[in-house]
C-alpha cells in the first residue's frame, strides 16, 4: 500500500474521530479536509518512521488546536438536545444513555477528550496514544483516568440527566 | 461506594490499554477484586457507548471534497510516460467516480463506447476466469514477453500492475478481440483462488470518464475511458475491495 492509499483508507477513521472531538459536523469535516490537504502536501517528507495513523492524528489534532485558538471567543450556546449527535439504533433507554455520554464528552477539557477518544474509540494502546500526542505515557494515562471518572460521574448513575439544560459548544 | 483514587485508576488503565501481558495481569486482579471488576465493567460500557455514538460516522460515504484531495494528488505525479499517465489518471478518477459519478456525467457523451467496453470486459472475465487449464495465454513467469507482446498488440505500453500487497498475484495475460480491435486481458488470483481481471482496450474516441461501476450476474467492476484507452477491472468481489485494488494498481503503474 502506498502512503496515499493509506491516507485514503484512513479517511473514515479520521472522520469518526473528528466528529467525536469537535462536536460540530461542519467543523469536523473542515478538520478532516485540512488534515488531508496537509498530509498530502507533506507526504514526500514523510520518512515512514512510525504508523501512518499516528502521523495523521497528529496533523488533525494540531489543526484542531489551531481551529480552537482561531475561534477564540466563538462560543455558541445550543440546547443540549440539538447538539450534533450521530444517528444510531437502539431502544429509548439506550438513546437516553448515549445522549448523556455524548453531552458528557462535550464537557470534557479538550486534552482529556482527545486522549479518551484515541484510546476508547480508536482502540489505541496507551503507548500508541502517548506517541501520537507526543506526551509521556504517565500524562496520557492520568488524562484518560480523569476523563473516565468525569464520564462516570456525569452519566446515569446518580440520576442527573441532561434534561433541557444548555451546554456550551466550542 | 468509593470511586477509588486516580492513582489506582491510572494503574488499572495502564494495564487495560497495555500489552497482552498487561491485560492478562489485569484479568488476574479482577478475579480477586470486586472493585476492579466494577470499574472494568464501567469502562466497557463507556467504550461501547462511544462506539455506538460515533462508529456510524465512519460508515457514511466519504465527502467528495475529501476524495478530491487524494485524486488530485494521484494525478500530479512528475515524469510519467504518456500512456502510463493516461491509465494512471483514469484510475485516479476512480476516487472521484466512486463518490457519485458526477464527473463522468459531465464528460460522457451519449453513444460513447463505454458500456460496450464494460460489456466486453465482463464477457472476457466470464469466459476466461473459469478456465482451469488455460486461463492465460502467456503466464506471469514469462512477464517480459507478456509486456512486450501486449504492448505491441495494443500499441500502448502495458505493464501488469503488481497487486501482491492486495493479496493478488499475476497469473498472466492474453489478447482478446474487442469491438475496436484488440484488447489485453490480465488475470490475477489470490490465495483463496479468487480471480480478477484487468481489461485494457484502445478506445475509438477521446472521451474521458470517471470510474463507473458495472455489474452482471456473476461479476462486477469499474470501467473508465481516458483519451483513447479504455480499462475495466472486473471480479466477483465486493465493490469496495475492487475499488481498493484498482487504486493500489495505480501506484504500481506510475513510477514515483
Amino acid at each position: 500500500m502506498s502512503l496515499l492509499d493509506e491516507i485514503e483508507a484512513s479517511i473514515p477513521m479520521l472522520r469518526r474521530y473528528a466528529h467525536a472531538l469537535s462536536r460540530d459536523r461542519e467543523d469536523a469535516d473542515d478538520l478532516v479536509q485540512d488534515c488531508l490537504e496537509r498530509a498530502v502536501a507533506r507526504r514526500d517528507r514523510w520518512r515512514g518512521d512510525g504508523p501512518v495513523r499516528a502521523w495523521l492524528f497528529r496533523i488533525l489534532l494540531n489543526r484542531f488546536r489551531d481551529q480552537r485558538r482561531g475561534a477564540g471567543a466563538r462560543v455558541r450556546l445550543v440546547p443540549a438536545s440539538a447538539a450534533t449527535e450521530p444517528s444510531r439504533s437502539g431502544g429509548q433507554e439506550d438513546r437516553l444513555a448515549l445522549h448523556e455520554v455524548h453531552a458528557a464528552i462535550g464537557r470534557l477539557p479538550a486534552d482529556q477528550r482527545a486522549a479518551l477518544l484515541l484510546v476508547a474509540l480508536e482502540g489505541m494502546s496507551i503507548a500508541e496514544a502517548a506517541g501520537t500526542l507526543q506526551i509521556p505515557e504517565g500524562t496520557l494515562t492520568s488524562r484518560l483516568a480523569r476523563a473516565r471518572q468525569a464520564l462516570r460521574r456525569e452519566t446515569g448513575r446518580d440520576g442527573r440527566g441532561p434534561g433541557g439544560r444548555m451546554e456550551v459548544v466550542r | 461506594m468509593s470511586d477509588g483514587t486516580p492513582i489506582q485508576d491510572d494503574e488499572l488503565l495502564r494495564l487495560r490499554h497495555g500489552t497482552p501481558e498487561d491485560r492478562l495481569a489485569l484479568a488476574g486482579l479482577a478475579e480477586t477484586d470486586a472493585d476492579v471488576r466494577r470499574k472494568l465493567a464501567d469502562w466497557e460500557q463507556q467504550d461501547a457507548a462511544l462506539r455506538a455514538l460515533y462508529d456510524p460516522v465512519a460508515e457514511e460515504p466519504v465527502p467528495a471534497r475529501h476524495r478530491a484531495v487524494i485524486a488530485a494528488a494521484r494525478s500530479t505525479r512528475p515524469r510519467v510516460p504518456p500512456a502510463y499517465l493516461r491509465l494512471a489518471a483514469a484510475i485516479a478518477l476512480l476516487a472521484v467516480g466512486a463518490a457519485g459519478g458526477w464527473f463522468a456525467a459531465l464528460r460522457l457523451d451519449a453513444g460513447s463506447p463505454g458500456p460496450e467496453l464494460a460489456a466486453e470486459a465482463l464477457r472476457a472475465y466470464a469466459t476466461y476466469v473459469v478456465e482451469v487449464a488455460h486461463p492465460v495465454e502467456v503466464p506471469a513467469s514469462d512477464e517480459a514477453h507478456l509486456v512486450t507482446w501486449l504492448s505491441k498488440r495494443l500499441g500502448h505500453p502495458i505493464t501488469p500492475p503488481d497487486l501482491a500487497a492486495q493479496g493478488f498475484h499475476l497469473l498472466g495475460g492474453r489478447v482478446v478481440p474487442d469491438t475496436n480491435g484488440t484488447a489485453a486481458l490480465m488475470m490475477y488470483e489470490d490465495d483463496l483462488g479468487r480471480r480478477i481481471t484487468l481489461y485494457v482496450a484502445p478506445s475509438a474516441d477521446d472521451a474521458e470518464t470517471a470510474f463507473r461501476f458495472v455489474q452482471s450476474a456473476g461479476a462486477r467492476g469499474f470501467w473508465w475511458l481516458d483519451q483513447g484507452i479504455g480499462c475495466a477491472l472486473v471480479g466477483d468481489l465486493p465493490r469496495d475491495t475492487l475499488r481498493a485494488i484498482a487504486v493500489a494498481a495505480y501506484d504500481q503503474l506510475v513510477p514515483a
